[in-house]
């Protein structure tokens, strides 16, 4: 379904050059649950971004069902973003004078707009007395529950998760990675970046990144 | 969701920085608009004094010696028709309201007592509209055929009801109604009568005669009396234009001032406003930047972006500019009151000027954040977003 192909990205940082990426490859089955690990810097983030339709490689391909991300034009790139990919950050990056109702109504497509799915996928992640609340009367498990809600309402094929945990306590990490998981095995595939080891646990696949390569 | 939903919810999130941009906006509205009236009020207070003194060009046929003109029977005329070929004329448009007359001294008319006076007689012809100019209210008098005006000095001898009678050139009395008493301070009228200028050519026997056009000079930038003198002399060389000099002038240029300070203040105040709104347009964006990330990344289009910026701006202007149309006419109507004695009581709201200001304001403000509007799109959503 995914296929990344010799991907490299330099980010030039004044004059000095940054190799976040270098010759890249890899292959993502449908439902299957990838967790990208490697320390900070290594070019996780980058790797989830090219994915994800945000950067362009400066060589390689990232191709979603044999179609070249990079080569599609800017309608297209915007429907592969729509339909097909739902992010989930650790910062979360909730739009504060949105309720969590509205946050998930936003990435909401027209084409898949269902009476009552937004209810179903708060009650589901405990949310729905809190639909009319802000973010910052929100705390940080329900923030980011509230995110991952926002992601896959649009039913994305492939959910980008950067360091979905980072900001969360233990309990609601678990109660985040559940989530996750029952989406994978509602047939969903997951990109999973991250460094705590029980968060990784959940995936059935894993491959490291360092200074940029695979190793 | 309705972008437009998105747009007034972030207007009330972030209060403090969109009200900022709407007093921006209420202060530029409110400068143009008071100036703009104010210049009006000048404008209208300029013209009513104008009026107030009376026709202030005169026309008369050339070399007419002034200090003879008012004190000798016999001055040079002219066709009345020339009257009627500057009404007619395209290029005869530095003067207004031309009223030609036909004045002279009559020396020995007798009142209803049997005493004689020497009083002065006028015949004022219609006030001729200009085929080319936009059509205006007359100032000459209007005299009805058959009747007269009176003047205050010499009413005092024609008992009320009684008609006028004058002797003509041919020996025959004529009767004339008295339409109107004046009141005191009209001049040489004072001491005369203002007929229909048919009937005083009859009395006279100097059928199709005049010896002067009266006129007002319009209000001109480069100087009435010399675009009134160049375009009649391009007509009829035997005439010439001698202007009454007052206070007018004193007034015309206090208006020329205003109007030169408008011209400058407007567009000073609105650019200062303009810039201050881009610049609060760009601190809004790059506050946004998180959230304009997260939409891109939403796979929302640049478009839907751009609408977010530019509409907000649009919504701030038009809120903008009616306040300050209503504070900008309040301000002009309060001091105006003050500045402008004659034309006090009609400074009132340019209703067209708010038409303009909806039309104008949430354009500009639309232009104020265009740049931000385009960083905006031109936000990188990976590297917003991500925190490696």
């Amino acid at each position: 379904m995914l296929k990344i192909n010799n991907v490299s990205k330099i980010y030039l940082k004044g004059k000095d050059k940054f190799t976040a990426l270098q010759d890249v490859s890899l292959e993502v089955e449908k439902s299957d649950f990838l967790a990208v690990v490697g320390p900070s810097g290594s070019g996780k983030s980058t790797l989830l971004h090219l994915v994800g339709g945000l950067i362009q490689p400066d060589s390689g391909q990232v191709l979603f069902r044999g179609n070249d991300v990079y080569k599609m034009n800017s309608k297209e790139a915007n429907r592969y973003r729509t339909k097909n990919v739902g992010f989930v950050f650790q910062q979360f990056h909730l739009i504060p004078y949105l309720t969590v109702y509205e946050n998930i109504k936003i990435a909401e497509t027209e084409s898949e707009r269902k009476n009552g799915k937004i209810e179903a996928l708060l009650e589901k992640c405990a949310l729905l007395p809190l639909k009319n609340k802000y973010p910052s009367e929100l705390s940080v498990g329900e923030k980011q529950r509230t995110a991952f809600v926002r992601a896959i309402i649009s039913e994305p094929e492939i959910l980008l998760a950067d360091e979905p945990t980072g900001n969360l306590d233990p309990e609601n990490s678990k109660i985040l990675m559940t989530l996750i998981k029952e989406f994978n095995e509602d047939g969903g595939t997951v990109l999973l970046v991250s460094h705590e080891p029980e968060t990784t646990n959940y995936a059935t696949k894993i491959i490291t990144l360092r200074s940029g390569k695979r190793v | 969701m309705n972008p437009l939903k998105l747009v007034f919810k972030e207007l009330f999130y972030r209060k403090v920085s969109s009200l900022i941009i709407l007093v921006t906006v209420i202060a530029a509205g409110t400068v143009s608009v008071a100036v703009y009236t104010l210049s009006k009020a000048s404008e209208n207070e300029t013209r009513k004094i104008m009026r107030e003194q009376g026709l202030n060009l005169y026309i008369f046929p050339k070399g007419t010696n002034l200090i003879d003109f008012y004190s000798v029977n016999n001055t040079s005329t002219f066709p009345e028709h020339y009257i009627d070929t500057l009404a007619e004329s395209k290029t005869f448009d530095a003067v207004r309201h031309l009223t030609g007359i036909l004045q002279l001294k009559y020396p020995n008319w007798v009142d209803p007592n049997g005493s004689k006076h020497q009083i002065v007689v006028m015949g004022y012809k219609d006030e001729a509209m200009q085929r080319f100019l936009s059509k205006q209210e007359t100032m000459g008098f209007d005299v009805e055929k058959g009747t007269v005006h009176i003047g205050a000095l010499l009413s005092v001898n024609i008992p009320e009801g009684e008609n006028f009678t004058i002797a003509g050139t041919d020996g025959k009395q004529y009767e004339f109604k008295v339409a109107k008493r004046l009141e005191e301070g009209k001049g040489m009228l004072d001491q005369g009568v203002a007929f229909n200028l048919t009937d005083l050519q009859q009395v006279l026997d100097m059928k199709g005669q005049i010896n002067k056009i009266e006129a007002l000079g319009c209000v001109c930038h480069d100087g009435r009396i010399k675009n009134a003198r160049g375009q009649l002399q391009d007509i009829f060389s035997d005439l010439e234009v001698t202007e009454v000099s007052s206070i007018a002038n004193a007034r015309e240029n206090q208006r020329l001032m205003m109007n030169k300070y408008g011209s400058f203040i407007i567009p000073f105040v609105l650019i200062v406003s303009l810039l201050i709104s881009g610049l609060l347009f760009y601190s809004n964006v790059n506050s946004r930047k998180y959230e304009i990330g997260i939409l891109k990344a939403m796979g929302k289009s640049k478009s839907y972006i751009l609408f977010m910026i530019l509409f907000k701006a649009f919504v701030i202007g038009l809120l903008g500019s009616l306040a300050g149309f209503f504070a900008g006419s309040f301000i002009a109507e309060y001091f105006g009151k003050e500045i402008f004695r004659f034309t006090a009581m009609s400074i009132k709201p340019l209703w067209s000027l708010l038409g303009y200001s909806v039309f104008i304001f949430p354009i500009l403000w639309m232009l104020a954040s265009w740049v931000p509007a385009l960083l905006a799109t031109q936000i990188d959503a990976a590297k917003t977003l991500s925190k490696e």
